[in-house]
């Protein structure tokens, strides 16, 4: 992990290849990460991609199926959660609603024991369990209720307390033991918003005082870029990015980053050569470098570093479709020709006004394209039509070997004049993002029906993502908005779906 | 002005539940008290507490030597004894059964509930013909109120699993892992955080086997050919042989025993936790 300041050098925990399926579903997927001692650490993705899963490893609820995690060196993937020096603030603080505040914090005190070597009348050596003293757990739990600022409600029942109260008294019942790391699983969720931001500096305060290591899971962006020293930006059980919170908000590595952290508009472009790059039909001085000549690429410009100018002196010239006042700035949305751009500006045009937009390279992130081609693995059916990815598709099989042609019979003959049995082929597929169409009759054949499991506004068309039933995912552009968890068939054209012989050693996908 | 029309209020729904409770409940309850303390012409009197007190004549200390005495210690010990196993029985039962990885709970619950829908005198029945087929049936003394609690226990397992297991399935299991997550063996999070977070459905179990079995004479007359006297057959006897006057006193005396237990279990408490009371199967 790439991080600046002042944590120690040293690993404090380690992920090493950890996988975790729950019913043979893959909810993590061969995480690599580690934390430094001291460092506060915040796993960021929508719900759903593992985050929360990961940390319910670390602190021992879930055993990894795979890889290993280490803590100080040492492998403790198969630990039990109450043999780790590991404490959990909960998303909903699960305090014992049959203790009062006291034995609330004191709870783990008062499981510890003292390990002590005593030599007995014999003069044997003996290891002897001894409770902590009465006074020192006394002492401990006013010191935590001290530093959540919570003394005198040692008494009070946990019902009687307030959100923020409990909240507080969760994060002293983990503090108490003076645990190495501290988890927190969104532990902020179910406060109000003044409440959050207060207790987010709180927090960010008590991680400086106390210098043990935080991994704080969370869905809220603003509160990552408020707290983190490292953010770890998870989607579909993978990492997606590590880095500060300045390199992930200022050079997003991808567009699903740059969309799940602050405000976007994102374009798809080429680079012609490095320091240039075209989209929005104009060319864009950048900063960006060592790309291929005139490769496709996303480019990503936060709202606030589009400028408006006049429109003369604009690079584009659109017209303001929509002026909204968000308090510190106002949210403008500029149609320039097919392309619409948020802007965030302290002074607004008016709704209608032409105005110009410029943006400087330094505003501008390229990146490259994830997606710009699906690859599947396929099978040629009896009737010479294409199964992969849950559906089955006619196509051109005589495109596998050049010079070809079908005989009536359905066999392949060759430009040399063998003939050949397809069936049962391996094939590979290539289908292009803009060669899949949605469709919301259902009838279609044999085509591949599945969910739309995410959708990305790309200023000329949003691209989707559709998961059919067995986990096959179809990446697709379409200039029309659809729903996400709508329910698609995916129309592939004969002439659109490339095949090519699988090899003998060949990749999987 | 328009005048507001006259609305049907939804305190109007309470009145039928009123008066069942005044009809079937409060109203009984004042002629119970109105039997144990007026004689046969309808006056005011002492009389059947002190024959009561003084079944045997030899004043107050003589109660304690008394027969209604013995019997009210006899049916005492028989409920507690068959409380407090029903308990050891019920309380892994509802456990392991709440605890168990199986989708179909239910049906596992259901086999301890099953024998509920045969007619209990038939399982009375049932269990005397197999007494008598080991031979322990009215046996000895001793024998007798083992059979007697044998049988009640037979007869209120159900009763002390539903309220347990409903509670014990409700614990979030965040509070188990927050306790192991603070440092306890699972033995330790079971004492300090699931038995005690499964007090309320111990204690609605409690009532509801130990009351019962106080008054369950079917189950202590056919077990033991009528040798064992609890609580329930002695009213049964004064109200059967016309002494009503001496039947309602004795009546009132287990009230008594109800509400001291009701109290005791925290039936009277307003804890949140009492919902579980009401949310069994039935």
């Amino acid at each position: 992990m790439e991080t600046m300041n002042k944590t120690s050098n040293k690993n404090i925990i380690e992920l090493i290849d950890v996988c975790k399926e729950f019913d043979g579903v893959s909810v993590v997927e061969k995480m690599n990460l580690y934390v430094r001692k001291g460092e506060f650490v915040t796993f960021l993705g929508p719900s759903g991609c593992g985050k929360t899963t990961t940390l319910r490893m670390i602190a021992g609820f879930e055993m990894p199926t795979g890889g290993k995690i280490l803590l100080n060196g040492e492998d403790i993937s198969n630990l039990p959660p109450n043999k780790r020096p590991v404490n959990t603030v909960f998303q909903k603080y699960a305090l014992f609603p049959h203790l009062n505040v006291f034995e609330n914090v004191a709870f783990g005190l008062k499981l510890k024991r003292i390990e002590t070597t005593v030599i007995d009348k014999k003069g044997n050596e003996k290891i002897k369990y001894t409770k902590l003293p009465k006074a020192v757990i006394e002492e401990k739990v006013r010191k935590a209720l001290e530093i959540v600022d919570l003394v005198g409600f040692e008494k009070r029942s946990i019902s009687t307390l307030s959100g923020g109260q409990q909240q507080r008294i969760a994060i002293a019942r983990a503090i108490v033991n003076e645990p190495e790391i501290l988890l927190l699983d969104e532990p902020l969720g179910a406060l109000d918003l003044k409440m959050r931001k207060e207790m987010q500096l709180e927090l960010k305060a008590m991680h400086k005082r106390l210098g043990i290591t935080f991994i704080y899971v969370t869905h809220d962006q603003e509160e990552v870029l408020t707290m983190s020293d490292t953010i770890v930006v998870m989607s579909d059980g993978t990492i997606q990015q590590i880095g500060t919170p300045e390199m992930i908000y200022n050079e997003p590595k991808n567009t699903f980053v740059a969309d799940f952290i602050g405000e976007s508009n994102i374009f798809t472009g080429v680079m012609p050569k490095d320091g240039l790059v075209r989209f929005c039909g104009k060319p864009f001085t950048c900063l960006d470098s060592g790309f291929e000549k005139d490769e496709p690429v996303d480019v990503v410009v936060r709202p606030e570093d589009v400028q408006i100018t006049s429109p003369e002196e604009g690079k584009l010239k659109g017209k303001v479709t929509s002026v909204i006042f968000k308090g510190i700035h106002y949210q403008i949305l500029v149609q320039c020709g097919r392309y619409e751009i948020e802007i965030q500006s302290t002074v607004a045009p008016e709704v209608g006004a032409t105005v110009g937009l410029c943006v400087q390279p330094d505003g501008i992130h390229v990146m490259r394209k994830i997606f710009r081609v699906n690859k599947f693995t396929g099978v040629i059916t009896k009737r010479n039509t294409v199964e992969f990815g849950d559906g089955e598709y006619d196509c051109d099989v005589t495109q596998l070997y050049p010079g070809s042609y079908l005989d009536e019979e359905g066999y392949l003959i060759t430009a040399k004049g063998e003939k050949l049995d397809l069936t049962d082929t391996e094939v590979n597929v290539e289908v292009g993002l803009h060669d899949i169409t949605m469709s919301d009759n259902l009838d279609e054949g044999c085509a591949a029906q599945g969910n739309i499991i995410s959708l990305i506004y790309k200023s000329e068309y949003y691209r989707y993502i559709v998961r059919t039933e067995n986990e096959e995912d179809y990446v697709l552009a379409c200039e029309d908005l659809w729903n996400e968890n709508d329910l698609v068939s995916l129309i592939i054209p004969k002439d659109k779906i490339r095949l090519t012989l699988k090899d003998t050693e060949g990749s999987k996908k | 002005m328009t005048k507001a029309k006259p609305r049907f209020s939804r305190k109007l729904l309470a009145i039928p539940y009123g008066l069942f409770l005044a009809v079937f409940v409060v109203i009984p309850l004042f002629i119970i008290i109105y039997y144990a303390f007026t004689d046969d012409a309808g006056k005011f009197t002492f009389e059947y507490v002190r024959v009561f007190f003084n079944e045997s004549g030899k004043g107050f200390w003589g109660f304690f030597t008394s027969y209604n005495f013995k019997t009210i210690m006899q049916s005492l010990f028989i409920s507690l004894m068959s409380t407090v196993i029903c308990l050891l029985i019920a309380y892994p039962v509802a456990y392991i059964i709440a605890k168990c990885k199986l989708k179909n709970k239910s049906v596992l619950l259901l086999l301890f509930i099953v024998p509920m829908w045969v007619n209990f005198v038939l399982r009375i029945n049932a269990l005397k013909e197999l007494f008598v087929w080991i031979g322990i049936y009215n046996k000895s003394d001793t024998w007798n109120i083992v059979n007697t609690i044998i049988g009640m226990v037979y007869d209120f397992l159900p009763f002390m699993i539903l309220p347990i297991y409903t509670t014990i399935i409700k614990i979030d299991k965040s509070y188990l892992e927050a306790a192991k997550d603070l440092g306890a063996t699972p033995a330790r999070a079971f004492i300090k955080v699931t038995l005690p977070l499964s007090k309320a459905g111990i204690m609605s179990g409690v009532s509801m086997v130990f009351l019962p079995s106080m008054t369950n004479y079917v189950v202590s007359n056919y077990l033991t050919f009528r040798n064992v006297k609890i609580i329930g057959k002695l009213i049964d006897d004064y109200f059967t042989g016309d002494l009503w006057h001496d039947g309602s006193f004795i009546a009132l005396v287990l009230l008594l025993f109800m509400f001291l237990v009701t109290w005791l279990t925290g039936g009277f408490s307003p804890d949140e936790q009492t919902d579980t009371r009401g949310t069994s199967l039935w």
